[in-house]
């Protein structure tokens, strides 16, 4: 059976924007096509129009030739498309079997009543698994399974659906190297079998390993599909990036020749290790890697989030070598960390309250504080901040992500910080928003404040940065000037191995 | 949350009060159908009764915003009583030969120690070994209502002078002590946690830890303390209870755990932890309060009270309730 996943001129507008822009493609089984492309560049909303998630604005899909309208998860099912997301959607308590049969396990009738017949439910999950040349016990429970194992119970639960396509989601993110070489025998095989396969991913250095065809889009439009027997990296780059015009750091910006802080071998086993910089007085640092790179671990290492076992930190004339957050910000580190909603704010809480999060302290004399102290220092981190606020009494999880991302950074700037770490600030955040983080890191580059900038948009390190040092597999691998290269070039430094 | 218009002002301020509504509605029912209600010596009743529990009330609404829970609260009033009552006896007795005086004192103290301590190992294993309070308080829910009868011998112990019954059963200034006490109990925690970055912190731990963490905040302690809290208040409540009765009793404040939570829920607090008010409790004491002195001034069946007021509880709670789900 060889299918085929087309596109006709799909167009998807959110308000404000196009995500995607009348883009046309064609997948055809036996092969695997990776959909490349940068942040927002379009391609998780076209694997959710496939996926029947979000619904075009206008344009066609067509399996096999014919149209068909994906208005649920469960269209797109019965139309044969099954989605593998890198996040799990398994049950841990429960079995294999279980687990790629979950809500249609086989029953039988005994004495009238309809049970569970379990022979037929292992025999069908066996019968699948069989399928995929997989050898996995169907009895295991599922969390006792390593991660890898766990894809695999994920892909056959795909796979009992009979699909005639299977869209991948970065299922590499959270696998082992020899893992991720099991996953891509299983691909292989699978594509075999006549199957569509649509493999989205991050990691240029897999494309030659599992890819036939590289498709790209870039800023909602389809840029081309090449074969990858023809594709060199430098002419994927380019079709990924296109023609860019880098925008630079204002021409006052200096940083100083003081150290501010210093680190010196540091490790954290299994995450990143002999990590060795330093960061000098009003300079914005920029750290370039991939997700995986360990940079997150990195900059929740230098903030005493979580603890390091090698090296140590040397700030503000200290040399720490156990950290906790408390001590770390009394020495004037701040920390804005990757995932806002969950490890930043307390949504239920209201703007002023978080606002004055790092900073009680400070705010209170001998512990005591009143509304009328924290109502000052909040109208005077909302003016600094530009944030346009018409209640700060409101929960702060009433704000835009841009607005949030920006009470996240003031709840430091009252700390008076020296330092401060910035991981993924920019993350599903608008334009304008991102131009004002920007902003507001070089205002605070101009009053001798440090930034160590983390961002999977190497656009955004080549605009903000003085300097960026590059950060592989755990360890950092060189230091680029802005201006000396293109965002490609850096791109390509950040994802080959030399 | 005060809005900005005026007009909203005043349904905010309706939103935000339908307990005290709620109580002010069951005090004039109750005006016009027990007889005795209105009277001084009623509300005198009500608030000394109230207060014993009330107290705990206090500390349980810290440790639910903290995000936490304490089950042994009911267990560690009878076990802080027996304990001071043994401990009085045992060092006015002939081994020590205190004066009946000074062994109270001395016993007391050693009470409301204890239970502080109690609590810290509670708030210790929660941050160092992740143990949840539900556990680790169910645990001391039976070990101390245990170590109580261990210590009485499953009989009560009445050591006490006179004068001690003035801590559970007098007046001051014409008021019952016991609500003297819950009323500057409540005094200094609704300051704690609103006017302290202590409390202050409370909220934020309870509304997403590992965000109060990254901000610096010292998780730990304020677990720990908020734990501490509300032992040393149960135990306070628990020598104004042994003072009332002039015993220790191992039998004392079975199923309080359940009747404080009770009224921090009323109050508005939630279980989600991060939510809640200490005024709130406050009314959530008193209208309990009210409601069993209501039935009972109305000759309502004994046995009807407790499904009454089960009744009530839920109603309240959905009540609390509809105004956020309505978004």
């Amino acid at each position: 059976m060889a299918c085929q996943l087309q596109t006709e001129n799909i167009r998807k507008e959110y308000p404000g924007t196009v995500a995607l822009d009348n883009v046309s493609v064609s997948f055809d089984g036996g092969k695997v096509h990776a959909l490349i492309g940068k942040n927002g560049a379009g391609k998780s909303t076209l694997v959710k129009i496939f996926a029947g998630a979000v619904q075009p604005t206008s344009g066609r899909i067509l399996v096999d030739g014919q149209p068909v309208v994906l208005r649920s998860p469960r269209d797109a099912f019965a139309q044969g498309i099954a989605t593998v997301y890198q996040e799990m959607s398994l049950v841990p308590g429960l079995s294999v079997a279980e687990n790629i049969l979950l809500g249609r396990l086989p029953h039988k009738k005994v004495l009238g009543a309809s049970v569970i017949d379990w022979p037929a439910v292992f025999a069908r999950a066996r019968a699948v698994l069989d399928g995929m040349q997989v050898s996995l016990d169907v009895r295991r429970q599922v969390g006792d399974l390593g991660m890898a194992q766990q894809q695999i119970v994920e892909i056959a639960k795909a796979m009992s659906f009979n699909p005639s396509v299977i869209m991948f989601d970065e299922p590499t993110s959270a696998l082992a190297q020899h893992e991720t070489q099991t996953l891509f025998g299983l691909i292989r095989t699978l594509a075999a079998k006549g199957v569509v396969i649509v493999y989205i991913t991050h990691r240029l250095q897999e494309l030659p390993l599992i890819a036939d065809t590289v498709t790209v889009v870039r800023d909602g439009r389809y840029i081309g599909t090449a074969a990858m027997a023809q594709a060199t990296p430098q002419t994927i780059v380019q079709m990924m990036f296109g023609e860019v015009v880098q925008k630079e750091r204002p021409a006052d910006l200096k940083a100083g020749t003081e150290p501010v802080l210093q680190v010196r071998g540091l490790g954290q086993k299994g995450k990143f290790h002999d990590v060795n910089f330093t960061l000098y007085r009003g300079e914005v640092l920029g750290i370039a890697g991939m997700l995986g790179s360990g940079r997150t671990e990195l900059l929740r290492a230098l903030f005493g989030a979580e603890a390091f076992d090698a090296g140590e930190i040397v700030i503000g004339g200290r040399s720490v070598r156990t950290v906790t957050p408390s001590l770390m910000k009394d020495l004037g580190v701040a920390f804005t960390p990757e995932n806002r909603k969950e490890q930043a704010l307390v949504q239920i809480l209201s703007t002023r309250a978080n606002l004055c999060l790092a900073s009680l302290d400070r705010i209170s004399t001998l512990g005591f504080t009143t509304r009328r102290r924290e109502r000052s220092v909040v109208n005077r981190l909302v003016a600094r901040l530009s944030v346009r606020m018409p209640d700060t009494e409101q929960p702060v999880s009433s704000l835009s992500g841009g607005n949030q991302q920006k009470v996240v950074v003031g709840k430091w700037l009252n700390t008076e910080p020296r330092v401060i770490l910035f991981d993924e600030p920019t993350r599903g955040i608008d334009v304008q928003a991102k131009q004002q983080i920007f902003q507001i890191m070089w205002d605070l580059s101009r009053q001798g404040i440090s930034s160590l900038f983390v961002s999977s948009e190497l656009e955004e390190l080549l605009e903000v940065c003085h300097r960026i040092l590059i950060m592989k597999k755990g360890t950092l691998r060189g230091e680029v000037q802005p201006g000396t290269l293109s965002v490609d070039e850096l791109f390509v430094r950040c994802m080959t191995d030399e | 949350m005060p809005p900005l218009e005026s007009g909203s002002r005043v349904r905010a301020l309706l939103r935000n009060s339908v307990m005290e509504i709620v109580l002010l509605a069951l005090c004039i029912f109750l005006a016009f159908r027990a007889d005795g209600f209105l009277s001084m010596q009623n509300f005198l009743n009500v608030l000394r009764t109230a207060s014993f529990r009330g107290m705990i009330a206090l500390g349980m609404t810290m440790v639910i915003i903290a995000g936490e829970i304490d089950l042994s609260v009911g267990s560690m009033v009878a076990f802080s009583g027996c304990l001071a009552a043994w401990l009085t006896g045992y060092l006015a007795g002939p081994a020590c030969g205190m004066s009946l005086g000074s062994a109270v004192t001395l016993s007391i103290v050693a009470s409301v120690l204890a239970a502080l301590g109690i609590g810290c190992i509670t708030g210790f294993l929660r941050v160092r070994f992740e143990v949840p309070t539900f556990i680790t308080t169910l645990a001391w829910m039976s070990v101390l209502r245990g170590s109580a009868s261990l210590i009485t011998k499953g009989f009560p112990l009445t050591p006490f002078p006179e004068w001690y019954n003035f801590i559970g059963g007098g007046y001051l200034l014409g008021i019952p002590f016991p609500a003297i006490i819950f009323i500057a109990s409540f005094a200094i925690i609704q300051v704690l946690m609103s006017y302290t970055s202590f409390g202050r912190a409370v909220y934020a731990v309870g509304g997403n830890a590992e965000a109060a963490r990254l901000s610096g905040i010292k998780v730990y302690q304020v677990k720990v303390l908020v734990m501490a809290i509300v032992a040393g208040l149960a135990a306070l409540s628990g020598i104004m209870q042994s003072a009332q009765i002039m015993s220790g009793s191992h039998k004392t404040a079975e199923g309080w755990e359940l009747e404080v939570i009770s009224a921090v829920i009323i109050g508005g607090t939630s279980l989600m932890g991060g939510v809640g008010r200490v005024w709130g409790t406050l009314i959530g004491v008193v209208f309990l309060g009210v409601l069993v002195n209501g039935m009972t001034l109305m000759s309502i069946d004994e046995y009807w009270q407790p499904v009454v007021r089960g009744a009530l509880i839920l109603g309240a709670v959905l009540i609390n309730l509809a105004p956020s789900s309505r978004k």
